[in-house]
């Protein structure tokens, strides 16, 4: 038998320099790993040792406690009436803004950075962050929910919306700006148009994410189905737990479901 | 009527117009044959400012283009521009591209309301009857061939009622045939209605077809002006330097690379 001979080969041959660079990569590279793994106290043997309490944990949650169910009915409404209002402040407070974050329709380019900004910072800070401050200024309920849904919502899809206006082909821009139309026209005839189907492709995935940040809200005391979730979890109840887990999972994958479907549909228009 | 003296366009130290000097009448018909880079494009934009001269004046129908925002708008509203690849807004219906046309001299908030006067929509249709496509007024821009786009382009510059049109490689993308359909629906717009029509092309065979006047233009300046019978091959080669090394005189030249301008424009 002849023992074939093989190459590895990954892009250009390297010479000495280029694996040297290579090693010092790798062992930067592992280095940093190792310290944060210490740091995190990573250990798989506290993994193993837990298994049984989180067999245990399982077991009590066995069956899921069905009765619970028509308990979950009315946070459930609250919490898709959550995603949606909390969509439609966020797309009222991008909308004016997202104009003046687009790099070719910004009037100059401090506004633009200041918007951008100003949507990175709301995009930046987490729902529950806000949640806590809004529940501090408007107290607890669903309402502070709905504004802290908005802000971060607005940052979002602001970005979105303006990237969505970067991307439009400039020839039918040029095309009415040469027929002496004004710049408000300009936007509605030419800008509009082409950007619209990625705006409500946005929107569409920003109702999405909202349903599933509405699902938490509630821990902080900001409405929605979390608030049941976690009561359950303090009271240990933990059949009325895997019931609020399993009915949060059906309603974020039947939205996912249908949210991805029509953005398919729309984008494709 | 275009009338343009000592137009020049110069791009960092790059001359892109030298001291250009011309007349369209109005109901005439001129074309502006030159290679790739020869300033053709730099010129239609120069005219109707959507690029700035370095130097020179424009007079449309007797009127110097204005400086300020308001002024230069009702002066564009007044010069038609088809462009190589029509630049219609793909998604919005046939007639509203028609539409776009007349927005200058639509009541503005209604317009963004998209409310339009019977008026405009009568013109829009009867300009859109001229280039034979009013039956598919109502269908989406995109979902016609890139000839019908191209002559919905043309009824979009006629629906602003131009005292001049600029037509920038009208037919570059179109085969011959179509190409011969949407310059003669220029032509004749020229004609019946007494529209200044000046017009960049690639093809010499379709300038003597089409042309009442030829302007030969090479390396920003203009190298020949004169009616279409006098190109011959000598003229040709002096407005086409290596052209004789080709086999055919009428062979297309190579599609102008697109030029893109920076932004949408709004901050300048």
């Amino acid at each position: 038998m002849t023992r074939a001979s093989h190459s590895f080969i990954l892009g250009q041959p390297w010479g000495l320099r280029q694996w040297l660079q290579a090693l010092a990569l790798a062992a930067v590279t592992g280095a940093v790993l190792l310290w944060s793994a210490r740091d995190l106290q990573l250990s798989l043997h506290e993994l193993i040792k837990g298994l049984p309490w989180m067999g245990d944990f399982v077991s009590r949650m066995l069956p899921p406690n069905w009765q619970f169910l028509h308990r979950l009915v009315r946070p459930v409404v609250e919490t898709i009436h959550l995603a949606i209002w909390g969509t439609l402040f966020a797309i009222v407070f991008a909308l004016p803004l997202c104009f003046l974050a687009a790099r070719n329709l910004s009037p100059n380019p401090l506004v633009f950075h200041l918007v951008r900004q100003v949507f990175n910072a709301a995009r930046g800070i987490n729902e529950i962050i806000f949640a806590l401050i809004f529940v501090a200024a408007v107290g607890l309920g669903p309402f502070a929910g709905v504004l802290a849904l908005s802000v971060h919502g607005a940052g979002m899809l602001g970005k979105f919306f303006a990237e969505a206006i970067e991307e439009v082909d400039p020839g039918p821009v040029e095309a009415l700006r040469a027929t002496g139309a004004n710049p408000l026209q300009v936007i509605v005839f030419a800008v509009l148009p082409q950007a619209l189907p990625a705006w409500i492709a946005a929107t569409l995935y920003r109702i999405e994410v909202n349903l599933r940040a509405a699902t938490i809200l509630g821990m902080v005391g900001a409405g929605g189905i979390g608030f049941e979730l976690y009561s359950s979890l303090r009271l240990f109840q933990y059949e009325d737990t895997a019931t609020c887990v399993i009915v949060i999972l059906v309603m974020v994958m039947t939205a996912d479901y249908f949210s991805s479907r029509l953005r398919a549909r729309i984008l494709a228009r | 009527m275009i009338e343009v003296i000592g137009l020049s366009k110069q791009y960092g130290g790059l001359s892109a117009l030298v001291d250009v000097s011309l007349r369209v009448n109005a109901g005439e018909m001129v074309v502006v044959l030159g290679p790739s880079g020869a300033g053709k494009s730099t010129l239609l934009r120069c005219i109707n400012h959507l690029t700035l001269p370095s130097a020179g004046a424009v007079h449309i129908g007797g009127e110097a283009v204005p400086t300020d925002r308001a002024g230069l708008r009702r002066l564009r509203s007044q010069v038609g521009m088809i462009f190589q690849d029509h630049n219609l807004v793909a998604r919005m219906s046939v007639l509203k591209n028609v539409l776009a046309g007349r927005l200058a001299r639509m009541p503005k908030v209604l317009s963004l309301l998209q409310v339009f006067r019977d008026e405009d929509v009568r013109i829009a249709l009867h300009c859109l009857k001229r280039v034979e496509l009013d039956d598919r007024a109502w269908s989406r821009a995109d979902r016609l061939s890139g000839g019908q786009q191209q002559r919905v382009g043309v009824a979009r510059a006629l629906a602003q009622e131009p005292r001049a049109i600029l037509a920038d490689e009208p037919v570059a993308s179109l085969d011959p045939k179509t190409a011969r359909i949407v310059l003669g629906d220029l032509k004749r717009a020229s004609r019946e209605l007494g529209i200044a029509v000046l017009c960049n092309l690639h093809q010499v065979a379709f300038a003597k077809e089409f042309a009442d006047r030829v302007i030969g233009m090479h390396a920003g300046h203009v190298v020949f002006e004169g009616k279409p019978e006098a190109l011959d091959a000598q003229l040709l080669t002096h407005i086409y330097p290596g052209l004789e090394e080709s086999s055919s005189t009428d062979a297309p030249l190579p599609s102008r690379q697109r030029e893109r301008a920076e932004g949408l424009g709004f901050a300048s």
